[in-house]
């Protein structure tokens, strides 16, 4: 210890403690994760923020525990590093936990750190960015750490709804470390390092007897296939920080902003007669529509969430001429568009996250109802499917809703009509818009006609071909203005981009209310 | 090994693979109708068509084993 207190004496000092933190658990360490093909969280945060402009907070901020050996264990930062920076030149805060140290586990003073962080981001209202890589609780400081644990979940649901929220899980996660990402807007996982369970495959073992894996239980895979938890999943840690570059260009900075704005390459006036052939006007034949979407949003621009998870159902951002939109559509290829309870769930949500960050929906729609079956009306379609509705009721960000096809029963509802609050309704000449396909309706009405007539099946042809006519069709609909405009297929782009711009002033104020209450 | 199962019941219109095939995962391995929609099945994997336990015109279950790939 130096005599006097000088510049030089208190600045080596400093630099011994920062060298010291910027080691985390050690060079071995680093060296292992590197060999597992992980980045440190240094690194990672590193690529996440433009160069040099992220600022590193708290960052001898260290653990109080001294029992258990824990003295002995600590490290300046206790596992997990917390700051703010630049993406794309807008200010964002991150926070990353550092797997090096005692596992990334959340100490009593880890858990403060990722709370002062987020405290920072409300204050200020800037998204912020989790980078996931832990345990869990740190179980050696008992019941403190729990403290931190709460204030996490505390804080993500405060600002639910005020700042994008992001997690990003970047190696084997457990407890609050898969409870908070899923309390945020959205989760990226990557391949094959990354794992989220309540349980793990121990505790699991020993109570249920199952053998499983931690990948089988809950890697990404599973994540972004069974559970619908993934929103993204990537293939490296290097793709996963993009990802999240990615995802927060779409967004705005918080609810009272607006998504930036991008310069377009793409004519907003841009027709394409293509759309005709991709979708075919026979309704038995199914088609892919992403081949849709991505032919009348900005070239390249769709950046679809949940792709693997309730296919039926398509939601992602894109833009039109420059401008974020949300894009939910029915995908005829898979269950023939249906809605069931898991498509209900992930439109539901995306549904709430674009109205709460001012982000217009567009509605791309051809879907013959609600899957029929048992199992679905035993797991809830009447609860899961009413929270569409509630989500498109109460979103009061521009609605825009185009009919394809099929604009069958009560479904239809579900994708937003009028009567839901939709803005615009626009539709193709093809689309029918009817309560039930055309055959399934004559049976109903005509059941006792069809029997008594001389010729049954002439009958009923007969009947199908003149309900068809009045009914099924969007011209009846576009006579009751049920639909505002019947636009060419090839007119999709910028008849879409019109309705938008006419929309962008739109304002619908709320009453005073605690919240609604929507079935969960 | 992976299955390809009926995600729904439905009747097979068309096979279009046969055992021995190889297959890319994604691959239009059969058309199923159901819900009066004619849609494509895709192959789970990447590998090579083992058995086809199912053929045009028959009726399915949602969940059927409809194709095993190697």
């Amino acid at each position: 210890m130096p005599d006097q207190t000088t510049h030089k004496s208190e600045l080596n000092r400093l630099a011994a403690l920062t060298e010291k933190a910027e080691l985390g658990g050690g060079s071995k360490a680093i060296e292992k994760r590197h060999n597992q093909g992980k980045l440190t969280a240094r690194e990672r945060l590193a690529l996440l923020f433009d160069p040099h402009t992220f600022v590193e907070m708290n960052q001898l901020a260290e653990s109080q525990a001294i029992d258990f050996g824990m003295q002995k264990k600590k490290v300046p930062g206790d596992g997990v590093i917390i700051g703010y920076g630049s993406i794309d030149k807008r200010l964002v805060f991150a926070y990353a936990q550092d797997a090096t140290v005692l596992g990334g586990s959340v100490g009593t003073v880890h858990g403060r750190k990722i709370c002062r962080i987020m405290d920072e981001a409300l204050k200020v209202k800037a998204p912020i960015v989790g980078l996931f890589d832990s345990g869990g609780g740190r179980i050696h400081e008992g019941f403190f750490a729990s403290k931190g644990v709460a204030g996490m979940f505390y804080r993500n649901t405060a600002a639910s709804g005020i700042i994008p929220q992001i997690s990003a899980m970047m190696g084997p996660c457990a407890g609050v470390s898969v409870y908070s990402p899923a309390l945020t807007d959205f989760i990226v996982m990557v391949e094959g390092t990354s794992q989220m369970a309540i349980t793990g495959p121990g505790v699991i073992k020993s109570v249920t007897g199952e053998d499983v894996t931690l990948e089988e239980l809950g890697g990404a895979k599973v994540h972004s296939e069974i559970t619908g938890q993934a929103h993204i999943v990537a293939k490296t840690d290097e793709d996963c920080i993009q990802s999240i570059r990615d995802l927060l260009a779409y967004l705005p900075s918080n609810n009272e902003e607006f998504p930036p704005v991008v310069q377009s390459r793409d004519d907003p006036f841009r027709t394409d007669s293509s759309l005709e052939e991709i979708v075919p006007a026979d309704f038995r034949k199914a088609y892919d529509m992403r081949k849709v979407i991505t032919r009348v949003v900005d070239q390249g621009s769709f950046h679809e969430l949940l792709p693997r998870y309730a296919k039926n159902i398509i939601i992602g951002f894109a833009r039109m001429d420059g401008q974020t939109v949300g894009i939910v559509a029915n995908q005829p290829i898979f269950l023939a568009g249906c809605l069931d309870v898991n498509s209900s769930d992930k439109a539901a949500r995306f549904i709430r996250l674009c109205d709460a960050f001012n982000i217009p929906l567009i509605n791309f729609v051809d879907v013959p109802g609600y899957f029929p079956g048992v199992k679905q009306e035993y797991a809830g379609i009447i609860r899961h499917g009413a929270k569409m509705l509630y989500a498109y009721a109460e979103a009061t960000v521009p609605k825009i809703t185009l009919a394809l096809r099929k604009e069958y029963g009560g479904a239809v509802m579900a994708m937003c009509c009028v009567g839901m609050g939709v803005d615009q309704m626009l539709a193709w000449p093809i689309a029918k818009l009817v309560v039930l396909d055309t055959t399934t309706a004559v049976n109903l009405i005509f059941r006792k006609e069809i029997q008594a007539a001389e010729d049954p099946d002439e009958f009923r042809d007969r009947m199908i071909k003149a309900y068809d006519h009045k009914y099924s069709n969007p011209f009846h609909a576009a006579s009751n203005m049920l639909v505002d405009s019947i636009i060419e297929p090839s007119q999709t782009r910028p008849a879409l981009i019109k309705a938008l711009d006419m929309l962008k002033t739109k304002k619908r104020a709320k009453p005073f209310r605690r919240h609604g209450n929507i079935p969960l | 090994m992976a299955d390809v199962n009926a995600p729904m019941p439905g009747k097979i219109c068309e096979v279009k693979v046969s055992p021995g095939d190889t297959v890319i995962e994604d691959q239009e391995v059969l058309v199923l109708e159901a819900m009066k929609m004619e849609m494509p099945i895709v192959a789970t994997a990447a590998g090579t068509v083992k058995s086809v336990n199912c053929k045009t015109g028959e009726a399915v279950q949602g969940g059927d084993i409809l194709i095993v790939i190697d």
